[in-house]
C-alpha cells in the first residue's frame, strides 16, 4: 500500500537525493573546515611571541578591529582586561628538569599596581608543594643578587640556598602565567621583554 | 573531551584534511563542480562568520554559566554581582564547588584578586554602581560589552581611585538624569558584562579583601535621587 505525501514530499526527496549525490553537503562541511583552520591561522598572527612567552597587545579595546578581537578571545578564552589595566603572558615548559628566570637588575615587570608568576600544571590546575607555594611575585619576598638582578628557581625540589626564589613545579609538563597590574610604560609600548624560562644542569 | 582536541589538535586537524581530500577523491569521477562551488562559498563566508562571532561566542558561554549555573552559590541573578567563594580561593587544591557550579570562573590559576562578577539588563533601567573605600588596595570593576568582548569603561584604582563612590550605568537609550554626586557610564549595549577584581595580599588579608569585594554592589537608582 502505498502513502501519498502530495506533490511537495517527491520534490523534496529529489532534492534531498541531489544534495547528498551531488557532493554539495559534503562542499559546505569541507568549506566549514577550512573556515575554522584558516580562522585559527589567521588569529595566530596576532599573538607576540618573545623568549617563548605568548602574548597579545589591544586586548579588550573598543575599536581594537575584529581580527584581534576574536585572536585575543582564542588566546584567553574568557572577559580579560585592556592592558592599561593588566597584561598576561603565558608559556608553557617541557618541564622534568631544573629551570631559571634571570631577570636583570632592574628589570623586574614595571608596574603601578602589583606583578605575580603563578604555576600551573599540564591540566592549569594549582600544583600541590610542601611549602604551599603556587606564586611568586613583588609580595613573596624575592631576594636580589649581589649585583641586583634576581632569579627565580622553577623546579620540584628546594633550590639549596635559594628556597626564598623558589617556585616549585609538578614533575612533568607546566604552564606559567606572568601577570602585571598596572603596567608601566615600558611594558604598553613593548619595550620589556619577559626573560625566558632556561634549562638548567 | 576539550583538552583530548587541544592536545591531538595537528593530528586530529591532519586525520580530518585526509578524510576530506578522500570525499573529494570520491567526486572526482562523478562531477566535482558542486561540492567545490559549496566549498569555495562557504570557506570564506564561514570564516568571517568565526572571526567576528567569536568573542561573543566566548562571553556567551560565560554569560550563561553565570546566570544558569553559578559559580557556587546557585545561579546569580541578573542585575546582581557575585563574588568566588572565599574558602575557595583560600584552598582552591582541596576545596570543591557545590555540585551544579560552573567551573568557569575558577578554571584557571589566579591567586592575585577576588573575582566578583555579574549580568547587567539595561533594558529596564539604569543600574547604580556602589564601591566601597578600598583605602589605597588595588582594585578594579571592568564594564565588558558581551556583543563583541571590549571593554568600554572601568572603575578602579588606575581609573576613579580608590574612594568609596556611586556610579550610573546607563544603557544606549537612557533619557533619565545622572543623579548628583554620580558620575555616568554610557554602555553601548544593555546587556554588560561585570567583572570585579580585588587585590588579596596573602592568607592573612583574604577575609578583609573579601569583605570590601562583597560590599561592591548594584542597585536600581532610588527615586527620589533620580527625580
Amino acid at each position: 500500500m502505498e502513502i501519498n505525501y502530495g506533490p511537495y514530499a517527491q520534490d523534496m526527496t529529489n532534492i534531498l537525493a541531489w544534495l547528498s549525490s551531488s557532493g554539495v553537503v559534503q562542499g559546505i562541511i569541507i568549506g566549514a573546515v577550512l573556515a575554522f583552520i584558516t580562522f585559527q591561522v589567521l588569529a595566530r598572527t596576532k599573538v607576540t611571541k618573545i623568549n617563548g612567552w605568548r602574548t597579545m597587545y589591544g586586548f579588550g579595546v573598543p575599536g581594537n578591529g575584529i581580527l584581534l578581537r576574536a585572536a585575543s578571545y582564542r588566546l584567553f578564552p574568557g572577559p580579560i582586561n585592556v592592558p592599561e589595566e593588566a597584561m598576561y603572558w603565558t608559556t608553557s615548559v617541557a618541564g622534568a628538569g631544573n629551570y631559571i628566570m634571570h631577570f636583570p637588575s632592574g628589570g623586574l615587570p614595571p608596574n603601578d599596581a602589583f606583578w605575580s608568576l603563578t604555576m600551573s600544571d599540564a591540566k592549569n590546575d594549582f600544583v600541590e608543594n610542601p611549602i604551599d607555594r603556587y606564586f611568586v611575585g613583588d609580595r613573596s619576598g624575592l631576594v636580589q643578587n649581589p649585583d641586583g638582578s634576581t632569579d627565580i628557581y622553577l623546579q620540584r625540589s628546594a633550590p639549596a640556598g635559594h628556597e626564598s626564589n623558589w617556585l616549585p613545579t609538578p614533575s612533568g609538563r607546566f604552564i606559567l602565567w606572568l601577570r602585571v597590574y598596572i603596567p608601566g610604560a615600558a611594558i604598553l609600548n613593548g619595550l620589556y621583554q619577559v626573560p625566558p624560562v632556561v634549562k638548567v644542569n | 573531551m576539550n583538552k583530548l582536541i587541544l592536545k591531538y589538535a595537528y593530528p586530529l586537524t591532519f586525520a580530518l584534511l585526509m578524510l576530506l581530500a578522500w570525499v573529494v577523491y570520491q567526486h572526482l569521477s562523478t562531477g566535482i563542480m558542486p561540492l567545490a562551488v559549496a566549498a569555495v562559498i562557504v570557506w570564506p563566508t564561514a570564516t568571517f562568520l568565526f572571526i567576528y562571532f567569536w568573542p561573543r561566542l566566548i562571553l556567551g558561554v560565560y554569560k550563561k554559566a553565570a546566570l544558569v549555573k553559578g559559580f557556587g552559590d546557585g545561579p546569580i541573578q541578573i542585575n546582581t554581582l557575585y563574588t568566588q567563594p572565599q574558602a575557595l580561593f583560600a584552598d582552591p587544591l582541596h576545596v570543591t564547588l557545590p555540585p551544579g557550579s560552573s567551573p568557569l570562573m575558577s578554571y584557571g590559576t589566579n591567586l592575585d584578586t577576588l573575582y566578583t562578577v555579574g549580568c547587567l539588563d539595561l533594558s529596564k533601567g539604569s543600574q547604580v554602581l556602589h564601591v566601597p573605600d578600598m583605602a589605597g588596595r588595588y582594585y578594579a570593576v571592568q564594564f565588558t560589552d558581551p556583543s563583541d568582548g571590549t571593554n568600554f569603561a572601568y572603575v578602579g584604582k588606575r581609573t576613579t581611585g580608590t574612594k568609596a563612590g556611586d556610579y550610573l550605568i546607563s544603557g544606549p537609550g537612557s533619557k533619565g538624569t545622572v543623579p548628583q554626586g554620580m558620575k555616568q557610564i554610557s554602555s553601548p549595549n544593555n546587556s554588560v558584562l561585570v567583572i570585579g577584581r580585588v587585590f588579596v595580599s596573602d592568607d592573612s588579608d583574604l577575609p578583609n579583601a573579601y569583605d570590601l569585594a562583597r560590599q561592591i554592589q548594584l542597585a536600581p537608582p532610588s527615586p527620589s535621587r533620580s527625580s
